[in-house]
């Protein structure tokens, strides 16, 4: 049985490494066992994977250098749970000024599904890259989308609270 | 009509089988839709198209009930083929067969339905 009065989160990860593409599907699973028992409803814990997802794949596809990190925290609140997943790399300066084009461009959106819907129909014509990944995340897994920069560092975080008690 | 001349890709992560019943072809899917798959679901759906308009399919359906993930890459990659038909002289309807303990398959397929909506459909299979 969860205490609510007990700060220690249910699940805290943090990872440092060189991210790899074969390495997601691995992550994703262990993220899913981690939660699994914290989260009551499949339809929270496939949010939260699928921002989880999306933000890896950004890491592997973006990142610069060897090293990048990753960290999960789900921490029970009194309403709730907090849900964050936040992921930490180096990036190219082009690559850094289109995250946070997009990023700012989310920010702006009043409506996440309205922005992810217009993105949509704009890349339909597009054969090149996706460009869906980070909007995606707050259209689909209705969490919070921030970022902040330090130098050539890129930190996104995605977070959400869920009312769904956790399991006893 | 002419036989299918699609044939099954993939691997043991992911895999798309296609099977024709009358006027409709029907793409099963299963495994996961992430990086590695990107390619083949791009590549494969263009081919789905020629073969859709080659034999004047009524519909194409896929059915996602096995397929545990997709990408924002593997999603653009079925945004792109919706678009085509929808700019398409030959038009066929798609329908999406989803898995009701895969929440994530109604989420992401509703943004492929509101991009289209005459022309795509979301099912629900047991």
């Amino acid at each position: 049985m969860t205490d609510p009065d007990d700060n220690r989160p249910l699940v805290s990860l943090t990872l440092s490494f060189r991210p790899l593409a074969n390495q997601i599907g691995p992550l994703r699973s262990l993220l899913s066992d981690l939660c699994k028992p914290h989260l009551v409803d499949a339809d929270v814990l496939s949010r939260l994977l699928l921002a989880a997802h999306e933000l890896l794949e950004n890491i592997v596809k973006y990142s610069v250098g060897e090293a990048a990190e990753f960290h999960l925290l789900v921490e029970a609140k009194p309403n709730g749970l907090l849900v964050r997943v936040r992921t930490k790399n180096r990036a190219a300066p082009e690559r850094m000024a289109d995250a946070r084009w997009r990023l700012d461009a989310l920010a702006r959106a009043g409506d996440p599904i309205a922005h992810y819907d217009e993105l949509i129909r704009e890349s339909a014509g597009r054969r090149d890259i996706s460009g869906l990944g980070l909007a995606r995340i707050p259209a689909e897994s209705e969490m919070e989308l921030r970022y902040a920069t330090d130098q050539d560092w890129l930190i996104v975080t995605a977070e959400g609270s869920t009312s769904k008690q956790v399991n006893e | 009509m002419s036989e299918l001349s699609l044939t099954a890709v993939g691997g043991s992560a992911f895999q798309v089988t296609p099977t024709l019943v009358d006027f409709s072809l029907r793409l099963v899917f299963t495994g996961s839709g992430d990086m590695n798959a990107t390619v083949v679901v791009n590549e494969y759906l263009k081919l789905v198209h020629e073969e859709a308009i080659r034999l004047g399919l009524a519909q194409v359906s896929c059915d996602f009930k096995q397929l545990t993930f997709m990408n924002s890459s593997c999603f653009k990659s079925f945004v792109v083929w919706i678009d085509t038909v929808k700019n398409s002289e030959v038009r066929y309807q798609i329908a999406f067969l989803t898995n009701p303990n895969l929440p994530w398959q109604r989420r992401s397929l509703e943004a492929l339905r509101r991009l289209a909506a005459n022309l795509v459909t979301i099912e629900t299979i047991a």
